[in-house]
């Protein structure tokens, strides 16, 4: 059973890595949510007992309510940040225009280059003016 | 017990009340400036019994102990909740005395507030990941606040980075449970130390990583400079004075109570890594050429000494690290809400502050200094000794070029800051200048805060 969290995991993690290296926004949200949901199942499987469901009354042995406690919260709190995150890309795509990873760095890139020069006319009217 | 549990209460309800608010409105930002106030009022009143009588500790709900999660206030802990407060107080402040453009800022700093206290009194290691998502998620929404391109972009990077540093938080804290079965964090070095460290020593590195994202520790720092110099100066003021707090607090309590053991094998990685970092963050912040990147490069270096310091350990390196932590928040505090402002006045806030980075007696940055030089002889190392140095050295070639590039040359322009914006920094500057003049209560309170890592750990 480890075994098949551990391989669930990996795979959930390395499949949100490759798609947040991707230059689509809206794909490194997506991974993010797989991200997000290879740590609740690590959550899970912190706490692998096997037992009834802690209900009360208790029965003899139960399976550990703790790391289900922990994983429901990760899970409501990951379903935040992504309508957190998804809203972010809402506005940087009305406010760049652009929906990829390297047109929001180019339009950086432009902007510093633009910055750069604007400080070099400052020097160069401040040495006039001195 | 009552006055830790407001100082948790009161920001967390009010701002739920006031994110629904129009914050543009006067009144509803002042409310949140009163409510700040209260927070801060309430911190400090903790740290005033925690000092006499020993922490305070309660179960919430009414659970057994053991059972529900526990809320504990130590000297640690709430020396960094009264920094964060103050930092948060003095930005929105600042903001509401110039103007607030977004309707949810005051009451995001509201529950930024709630989320900072909350973690840092809680005693629950889920518990800690719960308040540590409630800021997160309040700063990732404050840092795109002015709405404009770099802010929006700045808050990408920012969101981006700071949740992978999350889920490997929540990832380690999941293989802690598995170890040692028990969220308690008091409980946990106990369980941790008759088992083989190969496992712990993991966990810790996956906890130092989260950390070391939060605090832009220098092979993690890349997108620290970015959001630094995107966000609006009340933001990057919560930024470098309040949130940066987690991290800090987070690897002193993480690796000086939770993994004593692991912190000593580690000692020597820590000691390099805050070494690298105050060098590359100091001699960036020489080659910039603009205020704002020269700070974010300065805070890179500024949190370089919290990790050596963390990494010599024992009661003078941890003393050394809160001190050194809570003056840099301060500091930062001070830079970034005077860096965009002009007036009588701001320019020798702005010098007090920028000499405090610096270290130069009598601002408060000279007692950080000072403690860890000692926190360097203690250790009985030459080369720590000539690091601290020369970052020092570095620190005051910047502060200079800094002062000399935006007051003398003029580069800052357009009208005069409000009065009481000035006032506001002057103040800040003061409390800066009375630390490093009577230094006596903050060197007692990092004292007291070393002493709650290192009783627990013998």
């Amino acid at each position: 059973m480890k075994l098949a969290f551990a391989l669930a995991v990996a795979v959930l993690f390395g499949t949100g890595v490759h798609q947040l290296l991707q230059r689509d926004l809206v794909r490194v949200v997506v991974g993010f949510v797989l991200i997000s949901h290879s740590a609740v199942l690590t959550l899970l499987a912190s706490g692998l007992t096997r037992g009834d469901a802690p209900i009360y009354p208790l029965p003899k042995s139960v399976s550990d309510p703790l790391p289900q406690a922990m994983a429901l919260t990760a899970l409501v709190i990951g379903l935040a940040v992504v309508a957190l995150l998804l809203t972010l890309l809402l506005r940087i795509a009305r406010a760049y225009r652009v929906y990829g990873m390297h047109e929001l760095g180019e339009t950086e890139a432009e902007r510093e280059e633009r910055l750069r020069e604007e400080a070099a006319h400052a020097r160069a009217a401040e040495r006039e003016a001195s | 017990m009552v006055a830790m549990l407001l100082a948790l209460i009161v920001p967390w309800t009010a701002g739920i009340v006031l994110v629904a608010l129009d914050g543009r409105r006067r009144w509803v930002s002042w409310a949140a400036v009163g409510v700040l106030a209260a927070n801060l009022a309430a911190v400090a009143v903790t740290l005033g019994l925690v000092l006499a009588d020993g922490p305070i500790e309660t179960t919430t709900g009414g659970w057994a102990p053991g059972v529900g999660i526990t809320l504990r206030a130590d000297a640690l802990g709430l020396a960094f909740a009264l920094v964060s407060s103050l930092a948060l107080l003095a930005a929105m402040i600042h903001e509401t005395l110039g103007h607030v453009r977004e309707r949810t800022f005051p009451g995001l700093v509201a529950l930024l507030a709630a989320g900072l206290t909350g973690l840092f009194i809680t005693g629950d290691l889920f518990n800690f990941y719960v308040f540590f998502e409630v800021a997160m998620v309040a700063s990732y929404i404050l840092a795109t606040y002015g709405g404009l391109r770099t802010e929006l972009g700045a808050a990408l990077v920012f969101a981006i980075v700071n949740l992978l540093g999350t889920f490997v938080f929540l990832v380690s804290v999941a293989a802690l449970y598995h170890l040692t079965g028990t969220l308690n964090m008091l409980e946990i070095a106990a369980r941790l130390a008759p088992l083989d460290p190969s496992a712990p020593l993991l966990i810790a590195v996956g906890f130092f990583v989260a950390f070391a994202v939060k605090l832009g520790i220098f092979p993690f720092h890349f997108w620290l400079p970015t959001v630094y110099t995107g966000a609006r100066p009340a933001v990057a003021a919560i930024l470098g004075g309040a949130l940066a707090n987690i991290g800090s607090y987070g690897i002193l309590r993480f690796g000086g109570a939770l993994l004593p053991r692991e912190l000593e094998l580690s000692a020597t990685a820590l000691v390099v890594i805050g070494s690298a970092s105050i060098v590359y963050g100091a001699v960036l912040a020489v080659s910039r050429r603009s205020a704002a990147e020269m700070l974010a490069y300065s805070t890179i270096g500024q949190v370089g000494y919290v990790l050596v310091a963390v990494g010599i350990g024992g009661p003078v390196g941890f003393a050394a690290a809160v001190v050194y932590g809570l003056v840099n928040a301060l500091n930062k505090t001070l830079l970034f809400l005077a860096a965009r402002m002009r007036g009588t006045l701001v320019g020798a806030g702005f010098v007090i502050g920028a000499f405090s980075v610096a270290g130069v007696p009598p601002a408060a940055g000279f007692i950080g200094k000072l403690e860890m030089f000692r926190a360097g002889i203690e250790a009985d190392s030459i080369a720590l000794v000539a690091l601290f140095f020369v970052g020092g050295a570095l620190s005051i070639i910047y502060a200079f070029q800094l002062y000399q590039l935006d007051f003398w040359r003029g580069h800052r322009s357009g009208p005069t800051s409000p009065r009481a914006q000035r006032a506001l920094v002057v103040a800040l500057a003061a409390i800066v200048l009375g630390t490093g003049i009577w230094p006596e209560p903050l060197l007692a309170l990092g004292r007291d805060a070393a002493a709650v890592l290192t009783g627990g750990a013998s």
